[in-house]
This record gives structure tokens, C-alpha cells and sequence, in this order.
């Protein structure tokens, strides 16, 4: 069961617009004839609310706009070079700009990777530097290089 | 507002200014009054109506039939018309006795005056809405459209359209009520 409030709603819009299927267009009507308050309200809201603007009698158009508008589109296609009309054309290409973040994402996500890799190469070549180097440290005097060179100190003495 | 035949839509998308102005015929009623009601003045009324038809005319040659013209239509309108009242701000709301103040015109023009003050009383009552329920008033009571249509035509949804429709209802009601105590 609907209080008023409930067929006020009811009657300040889909009754009164004759949007209600027909069961609830005949419930607001018994409702309607029960209740004074409600049909009061109705009452003020076709003669206040309503009335005034479906009677309002229509503008004519003023003649002038059409000529308006002529001129308007007149001077616009006037005004489009032929830029204008390739661009318009090629629109469907224009997706390009679009993917202009993506592709520089993309781009930084190689740099990056490529900085990376670049790193880790230098890295390893050092280390192998390193390891040269400390093996060279332990490896035993007679089969230095420094030998090969001059005469050994031992033998001059000698 | 009777749909247009696809015929004449498609040649004035093609360009065809002939095809262009028998659209203008069809439809210039329809989106002059919606403005002229929601700018509520002859010259931005006319500003308005200009814009609606050079979009049409720009924008005809993507429009894919895959909706009703006449919805396609109404958006555009009701968009430019609250987008320029929103920005120019130029509803004037006149003051009572401004709107009512005639008493004094001679009698053989009580017809006139009659209209004049129905013109009046409508440009108050409109006036007092703001522009998104100013827009659904004119769409329903003026242009007789259903609340799918004006749902449509705003991009909202239908109890959007049933709760401006309702608050609008209230506040004229109100409204009309203190004009009429003032009489």
C-alpha cells in the first residue's frame, strides 16, 4: 500500500506525463479520489506548473538565420586549406599520436635495458682483468717474462 | 519531430546544399524553440541555432545511422544551448513588477497584453530553473519529448530526468504560487 508521498512522486511525474502503465495510472486515480490534499496538489501542478509551458505558443524562426548559417559554412570551407582537407582525409591515420607515449615507453624500456646490459659486460671483463692479474701475482718467478729480458742477478754475482 | 528520410541526410552529408536546407526546414523549429527557451533571448537564440546547423553540417558525413537523427539532433542542441547559457550567463530574470507592471496599456490591446504576459510569466518560470533542469522542462512540456528521449538527448539517465522534472515541477509551483499572491 502506497502512502501519499509515495503518489505524489507518482503524480509530479510519470502520472501527469502519462508515462505510468496503466495499473498505477488507475491506482493514482482511485488514490486521487480519496485524497483531497493530493488532489489539491494536482490541481496547482497542471494549472502552475504545467499548463503555462505546453500552451506556450512556438517562435517563428527569424528568416535571417538560414542566411546566417549559409555564410557561415560559406566562409568556413572558404578558410580550409588544403592542409586542412589532406589532414581530414588521412584522419583515420591519425592514431599515430596516440601511440606516441606508448612507443617512448617502449623506447626507455630498450635504452634502459640495453644501459643494463652494457653494465653487466663491463663488469664481467673486469673481473676477468682482475683475475688475470692476480694470477699472474702467484705464478712463479722462472717463467716470468722479466727473465727472458736480462741476466738473471744470481748469475752475475756468480 | 518527424524523422528525416535517410535520403536527404546522406546527399547533405555528400555536401549537396539543396538536400542541407530542406534538413534546416525540417528541423529549425525544433532547435530554435529549444534554444530561444533555454538562452531565453532572440540574438543568442540565433548564436545558438547557427552553431547546431554548422556542426550538423561539418559533422553529417560521420554520422552512421546507427541511432535516430532526431536523437543525434537533440544532443547536439540541448548541449550548445546549456553550454552557452552555463557560459554566458545571460538569463535575465526580471523583476516582478517589470514583468507584470502593464496595467496601464489601453484595453483594445487586452489580447496583446495577455500574450505579453504569458510570454512573461513563461520567461520567469524558465528563468528560475537552472540550465540542466531549464533543459528538461523545455524537452517535456514544450517539445513534448518522452523521458527516454530526454535522456537521450542530456546523457543522463531516466531517473535523472524524473527527479529534475520533479524538483523543476516544485519550485514553479512555489514560484507561481508567490506571482499570483503578488497579483
Amino acid at each position: 500500500m502506497r502512502n501519499c508521498e509515495q503518489f505524489r512522486e507518482l503524480i509530479l511525474t510519470e502520472y501527469i506525463d502519462g508515462q505510468c502503465d496503466a495499473k498505477t495510472a488507475e491506482m493514482v486515480e482511485v488514490h486521487l479520489m480519496d485524497c483531497n490534499d493530493c488532489r489539491h496538489i494536482f490541481s496547482e501542478l497542471k494549472s502552475q506548473a504545467i499548463l503555462p509551458l505546453r500552451t506556450v505558443v512556438p517562435q517563428a524562426v527569424p528568416t535571417e538565420l538560414w542566411m546566417r548559417i549559409k555564410e557561415g559554412i560559406e566562409e568556413k570551407s572558404l578558410k580550409r586549406n588544403p592542409f586542412e582537407e589532406i589532414a581530414g582525409h588521412l584522419k583515420g591515420w591519425m592514431v599515430l599520436p596516440r601511440l606516441v607515449p606508448v612507443l617512448a615507453s617502449f623506447l626507455v624500456m630498450f635504452l634502459a635495458g640495453s644501459a643494463t646490459l652494457n653494465t653487466l659486460q663491463l663488469q664481467q671483463v673486469n673481473t676477468q682483468e682482475q683475475g688475470e692479474y692476480l694470477a699472474s701475482l702467484f705464478t712463479p718467478s722462472g717463467t716470468s717474462s722479466d727473465n727472458e729480458s736480462g741476466t738473471p742477478i744470481e748469475q752475475y754475482f756468480l | 519531430m518527424e524523422e528525416l528520410a535517410k535520403d536527404i541526410l546522406v546527399r547533405a552529408s555528400q555536401g549537396d546544399m539543396q538536400a542541407f536546407e530542406e534538413v534546416y526546414k525540417r528541423t529549425s523549429g525544433f532547435v530554435y524553440n529549444v534554444a530561444y527557451r533555454i538562452v531565453n533571448n532572440r540574438e543568442d537564440a540565433m548564436e545558438v541555432a547557427q552553431e547546431v546547423f554548422m556542426t550538423v553540417h561539418d559533422k553529417l558525413k560521420e554520422f552512421r545511422f546507427e541511432s535516430s537523427f532526431n536523437t543525434w539532433l537533440y544532443r547536439i542542441t540541448a548541449n550548445r544551448a546549456i553550454n552557452y547559457a552555463k557560459k554566458f550567463s545571460r538569463i535575465k530574470t526580471m523583476p516582478f513588477e517589470e514583468s507584470f507592471g502593464d496595467a496601464a496599456v489601453p484595453s483594445d490591446a487586452e489580447k496583446t497584453i495577455e500574450q505579453e504576459e504569458q510570454k512573461h510569466l513563461v520567461e520567469k518560470l524558465l528563468g528560475e530553473l537552472n540550465e540542466d533542469q531549464r533543459a528538461c522542462v523545455v524537452l517535456r512540456e514544450i517539445q513534448g519529448l518522452s523521458y527516454e528521449e530526454i535522456a537521450q538527448a542530456l546523457n543522463i539517465n531516466i531517473n535523472t530526468v524524473r527527479s529534475r522534472l520533479k524538483r523543476s515541477r516544485e519550485k514553479l509551483m512555489s514560484l507561481k504560487k508567490s506571482i499570483y499572491e503578488k497579483l
